[in-house]
């Protein structure tokens, strides 16, 4: 008994000064990194890049999509918070025969067509578009109707949206468009992009309908020139979706569809793509 | 000193004896595996989902994105997220991946976690009867009556503290590592993390951030751990001698620590409740580099408000110890 007590104090005592030593130590080094750095570990340069899709849709084993852009591809509105983008990959999936895999849905809701600009930029998307195969992409939309609205109105009314203004400004947003589809065109040569182009959710206001057609009809012609142009990029239109009853497809902010509103989006991007 | 040097082993022997480190290493080996199944389940359903690690922190940044756009959120939660995105953004753009799965992450994180609750309970486990089961077993007289002053009893009882909190926290990290290892693997050591983010304002600064090892993250992690672990201990030690019994003072302690983790998460907007001791305990969110709870802590000011409750503690049990009356 008194041996056995005699071994565990030299073995406690030393193991628990130890033990004390070294958080002394990491307490100090805390505190040194954190007033005082060191110059810290050298890192290997970042050396990857995303490997270039490419080639033709039959020959790959799979395709791989990214959807980027505003609350649309979001899917702002839609209860179950779907959207779109994975119903359409889905229709797509079937009609091809072969997986598409969505690797990440991007967009940010209340994007405009200068934030997405900035975003592609930055090293995180430049590896997401140069590694797909198909882009998903809804951008304008806060460009033309939130930027254009004055203070105090609700959008829902279509209250305070300034015609005069979203007129003006359409040229220089149209060209904002056409960098977005320029620059995603250089980071990938290859990649099909799809384009969902803007319908008139102030239809049902009279007074807005007939001027915000005119805006509509013209930035979505432009994006029709830049697609055609470009040669592997659909622009999909969604005018006609939201025109008869549109209140059915549209969800409770009188902006935004609602979950049967994607659904027939979903259809029309799935039937462009193939 | 000889004679300090047995007192010394005299508690410590005491403190084992009573199977206080016993307990406290059971409760390890029984909770950490629970983390650990946790942890694998969320690695297994995101391997699933994304191909590359890349993927999966682009959405996670995006999804963060979309969270800021809504007016309806919180402005700590803001500013929380913010850091988080621009953090991410950082290890992307350096292609470094924050979430490899290896036993050193998943030490790390575990430490982070428990700074707050887990770890300060377990210091309890030691600190809220050092002296006062003493009084309850009335073995306080045996101790006073030897020819030794009052206050090298005492000091001989904090020094016994101090190595046990030690103890306990290394053996903490120990069992995290090597349970966790048996799934994730050993390694990880040399993996780099990110360190020296600062916030400025809702935005990141980022001049001073440079990067350090898994291993050194740990041994900064624990040394700052063991200083709020500390802390805790030496006003728990305060109660002990203030308070006759063990529950009692076993019950405000933690009554202590966990309203500082409630205070932590809501008190925000009520700027002096940062000079309260238990709000600074989680000092790892400097290192991390997340906002802390209340604006405008810093890991000095943070120090020095533990430190100050740390000396007043001491002073308060050597005051009183030495010149309390002992009745039993």
């Amino acid at each position: 008994m008194k041996r056995k007590k005699d071994r565990l104090w030299p073995i406690l005592g030393t193991v628990c000064l130890l033990c004390t030593t070294l958080l002394l130590f990491g307490f100090g080094w805390a505190l040194k990194d954190a007033w005082a750095p060191s110059p810290g570990l050298a890192l290997p340069s970042p050396t990857h890049s995303a490997p270039q899709s490419g080639g033709e849709w039959t020959s790959l084993p799979e395709i791989k999509a990214i959807a980027i852009g505003d609350s649309l591809t979001r899917g702002v509105g839609d209860v179950a918070g779907k959207g779109y983008v994975e119903d359409s990959l889905a229709q797509l999936s079937d009609s091809l025969g072969k997986p598409v895999r969505l690797n990440g849905n991007l967009a940010v809701s209340g994007l405009e067509a200068a934030g997405l600009d900035e975003l592609l930029d930055g090293k995180a998307m430049q590896d997401a578009v140069a590694g797909a195969d198909l882009v998903l992409l809804t951008i304008g939309g806060n460009d033309l109707f939130r930027a254009s609205q004055q203070a105090g109105g609700s959008i829902a009314e279509g209250g305070g949206i300034d015609i005069e203004l979203a007129k003006r400004r359409l040229p220089a947003n149209e060209d904002k468009l056409k960098a977005v589809f320029a620059k995603l065109r250089s980071l990938n040569p290859n990649v099909r992009i799809a384009y969902v182009s803007l319908y008139n959710p102030f239809y049902e206001l009279a007074p807005l309908r007939a001027p915000i057609a005119s805006i509509l009809a013209d930035w979505n012609g432009s994006a029709a020139k830049l697609a055609e142009a470009d040669g592997n990029m659909v622009v999909v239109p969604t005018v006609d979706l939201f025109q008869a009853q549109s209140a059915r497809y549209l969800s409770s902010d009188h902006f935004h569809p609602n979950g049967a509103g994607y659904a027939r989006i979903a259809v029309r991007v799935a039937q462009a793509l193939n | 000193m000889r004679r300090d040097l047995e007192l010394i082993r005299n508690e410590t022997v005491k403190v084992w004896k009573k199977k206080r480190f016993a307990v406290i290493v059971l409760i390890l080996l029984a909770l950490v595996p629970v983390f650990v199944y946790a942890q694998m389940k969320i690695a297994q359903s995101s391997q699933g989902k994304y191909t590359d690690w890349r993927a999966e922190l682009r959405q996670r940044i995006a999804d963060n994105n979309n969270a800021l756009t809504s007016d309806r959120i919180p402005e700590e939660w803001k500013k929380w997220r913010v850091a988080l995105v621009q953090q991410l953004q950082y290890y992307l753009d350096r292609d470094v991946n924050p979430n490899t799965p290896n036993a050193v992450r998943f030490t790390n994180t575990f430490l982070q976690n428990a700074v707050g609750l887990f770890i300060p309970l377990m210091v309890l486990a030691v600190a809220s009867d050092i002296v006062s089961s003493e009084r309850a077993g009335g073995t306080i007289k045996m101790l006073l009556t030897r020819p030794v002053r009052r206050w090298r009893v005492l000091a001989s009882k904090l020094v016994t503290l101090t190595m046990y909190v030690s103890l306990i926290l290394v053996t903490t990290a120990a069992v995290s590592y090597l349970v966790s290892g048996l799934v994730f693997g050993y390694g990880g050591w040399r993996e780099p993390v990110f360190v020296g983010f600062r916030l400025n304002g809702s935005d990141m600064d980022t001049s001073g951030v440079h990067a350090v090892t898994q291993g050194a993250y740990m041994l900064m992690q624990l040394g700052l751990v063991w200083f709020s672990a500390m802390t805790v201990a030496v006003i728990a030690f305060m109660v002990s001698v203030l308070v006759r019994s063990t529950a009692a003072s076993l019950v405000t302690m933690m009554a202590a620590v966990i309203s500082g983790s409630i205070l932590a998460n809501m008190a925000s907007s009520w700027h002096s409740a940062k000079y309260l001791f238990n709000v600074n305990l989680d000092l790892s969110v400097y290192l991390q580099g997340s906002p802390p709870p209340i604006e405008g802590m810093t890991l000095g000011f943070s120090l020095v408000v533990l430190a100050v409750w740390a000396a007043a503690a001491i002073a308060v049990s050597f005051a009183v110890f030495t010149r309390q009356d002992i009745l039993a």
